[in-house]
């Protein structure tokens, strides 16, 4: 069973007064989305996906590109102006809270309540969720304790540093015990600790089946945590596949630079079946191949022919970040 | 935790249980906008401030019969104190980010209005019972009082004065400041048309403002006729009901429409 399916998912913004008479968007990056001053402006523009049930599924763009946008319209901040957003298989707007029942949401920016202390924080939460008294209060302790912030729980939020306010935020998401956690940009600008801290538990609560849609810039977050992961730009769906499925796309990048004792013959290595390309670079060749295990078999084999010996191997596979880069400057669609 | 196939995973419930879950949930708003808002700068100045320096600009070298002393001054704090929660709510919690949080959990924005009418509703009451404990204690009132007419017209007055205010929290800013001159603009002109300290006959222009009818209930509830009449109290409650129910309605219907504007960007 999907736990999310988005189907024709569309968001467009109409310029208030103010921006028309300034003649921009307020967020910058909107702008180039928007025709004319008056025209409106295309924030997540008739997008697809299907979310499985117990997948970690990442959500990648550049700033601007919609991701705050879609994962608003997921979690009933904002109201979609076309498409339709299914929740283990109900129509989400049907029965908005029924269905924000069964989710947690962690936003980008640090909205916990600062004249609250982390243990009223979270009460609150429990309460807006119907959590009897007892339980969210013993709910509460389990997850301080667990993101540790159980020493703290009695200091005022706005006392807590930013690892600790979104570490709150986290604790806060996952009062109800939630069926889908959304996560925007949940390890942005945070200290190591806290990032390895929410990481970590992140793929607990993963591994006993709650669902995880998160938002990021970080391509190693993505690479690390995701399942799969779509890929969006100005709006537009440009790519969703497994991390793998889509380094594949960037295969030109499959490289591996030698490091020999004595010289040896850039075209000689340019003449082997799975080389593509030498590059003598300092006292290294960087070699880019077709295949890097074919490539590496059929270069030692060269190197055992020619008696030359091999001081050091690096090699290069294709990064997420080269095919995120690749997606978005290059306009390719998926 | 991992859901198979044939698993309920909404659990179902009936149109009045929903109901009363929402209601139930907005008092945990209320709760929080106590804790967060009471020491808030505009809550202070337009809740304390405002009524204790208008109170002198009105009385004093004015020669005033206790009851009007009183029931003036109750009907200025009740009306001052019970809009100074509600408009700066909604801008605060836009600023902060956390009305995105509360948006996102599983209440209505009704729920959240609601919140806030029982937490500026909480303040107006609070506040009320200090003139009213002053006029007993000082001016020997406790003879003519009417106790019940007083609590119930506190009550009514208090949740239509919190509905009206959240009427002025409608524009989708994310600067108290903002609010608070609206806030300003519509508050002083009800007050100055309001009877305050004098009898509601003196000034016939009053019957445009609801304050009017609330002063009028505290006259009576301390010993005075209505001046409306032998069916005076009965129209001033109708008349403080409607103006509740519609300032209530009106917020949920003008807030549904503005509150998408609140996320953008």
């Amino acid at each position: 069973m999907n736990a999310i399916v988005v189907r024709n998912l569309t968001k467009y913004f109409t310029p208030s007064k103010k921006e028309k008479k300034k003649g921009r968007a307020r967020n910058p990056s909107l702008e180039s989305r928007k025709q004319g001053n008056n025209s409106i402006i295309r924030a997540v523009d008739h997008i697809d996906f299907e979310v499985k049930n117990g997948e970690i599924f990442g959500f990648l763009g550049p700033n601007g590109a919609g991701k705050t946008t879609t994962i608003r319209m997921l979690t009933g901040i904002l109201k979609p102006t076309n498409g339709e957003i299914l929740i283990f298989g109900q129509n989400f707007w049907n029965n908005p809270i029924k269905a924000k029942q069964i989710m947690g949401h962690v936003p980008e920016e640090a909205n916990v309540y600062m004249d609250l202390t982390g243990l009223e924080n979270l009460s609150f939460i429990g309460e807006l969720y119907g959590i009897s008294k007892k339980e969210r209060i013993s709910r509460a302790e389990q997850l301080l304790k667990k993101f540790e912030l159980f020493e703290k729980r009695h200091l005022k939020s706005k006392k807590y540093s930013k690892g600790m306010k979104q570490r709150l935020l986290l604790c806060m998401a996952l009062m109800s015990n939630p069926k889908i956690l959304f996560l925007d940009e949940p390890t942005s600008g945070l200290d190591v600790q806290s990032s390895i801290i929410i990481k970590k538990l992140i793929k607990d609560y993963n591994k006993n089946g709650m669902t995880i849609f998160m938002t990021t810039h970080d391509m190693d977050v993505a690479n690390e945590m995701c399942d799969r992961i779509a890929i969006i730009n100005r709006g537009k769906l440009i790519g969703l596949d497994t991390p793998e499925n889509l380094k594949k796309l960037k295969q030109e990048y499959q490289a591996v630079d030698f490091y020999f004792t004595k010289e040896a013959k850039e075209s000689e290595l340019e003449n082997l079946s799975s080389v593509k390309e030498v590059r003598k670079i300092r006292d290294y060749y960087h070699i880019i191949v077709h295949d890097l295990n074919d490539g590496i078999c059929e270069i030692i084999e060269y190197i055992k022919s020619k008696n030359l010996k091999v001081k050091k191997i690096n090699t290069y596979e294709p990064h997420l970040e080269e095919v995120f880069l690749k997606m978005v400057n290059g306009g390719d669609d998926y | 935790m991992i859901i198979k196939d044939n698993e309920e995973i909404f659990s179902e419930e009936l149109k009045s249980e929903r109901f009363f879950i929402q209601v139930k949930r907005s008092f945990a708003i209320a709760k929080k906008d106590l804790k967060i808002y009471y020491n808030k700068g505009p809550v202070v100045i337009q809740g304390f401030l405002f009524p204790l320096i208008l109170f002198f600009a009105f009385t004093v070298g004015r020669n005033i019969i206790p009851i009007y002393l009183i029931s003036g001054l109750m009907a200025m704090v009740m009306f001052m104190t019970s809009t100074s929660i509600g408009p700066v709510v909604f801008p605060w919690e836009t600023r902060s980010k956390t009305l995105e949080r509360l948006i996102a959990c599983p209440i209505s924005i009704k729920t959240i209005l609601l919140g806030n009418i029982w937490s500026s509703f909480i303040f107006g009451c609070v506040f009320s019972i200090v003139p009213l404990l002053l006029g007993i204690l000082f001016f020997g009132l406790w003879a003519s009082i009417n106790i019940l007419i007083i609590i119930l017209g506190i009550i009514v007055a208090s949740l239509a004065f919190s509905s009206f205010s959240l009427i002025l929290s409608v524009p989708p800013t994310d600067m108290p400041a903002n609010t608070m001159i609206l806030t300003i603009l519509i508050k002083f002109p009800i007050l100055l048309l309001t009877p305050i300290f004098m009898p509601i006959h003196a000034a016939p222009y009053g019957i445009v403002s609801p304050l009017t009818y609330y002063t009028d209930i505290i006259n009576v509830g301390l010993g005075e006729s209505s001046a409306f009449g032998p069916h005076g109290l009965l129209l001033d409650f109708c008349i403080l009901i409607l103006f509740g129910l519609g300032f209530t309605f009106l917020a949920f219907v003008l807030h549904g429409k503005t509150l998408q504007k609140r996320f953008r960007g």
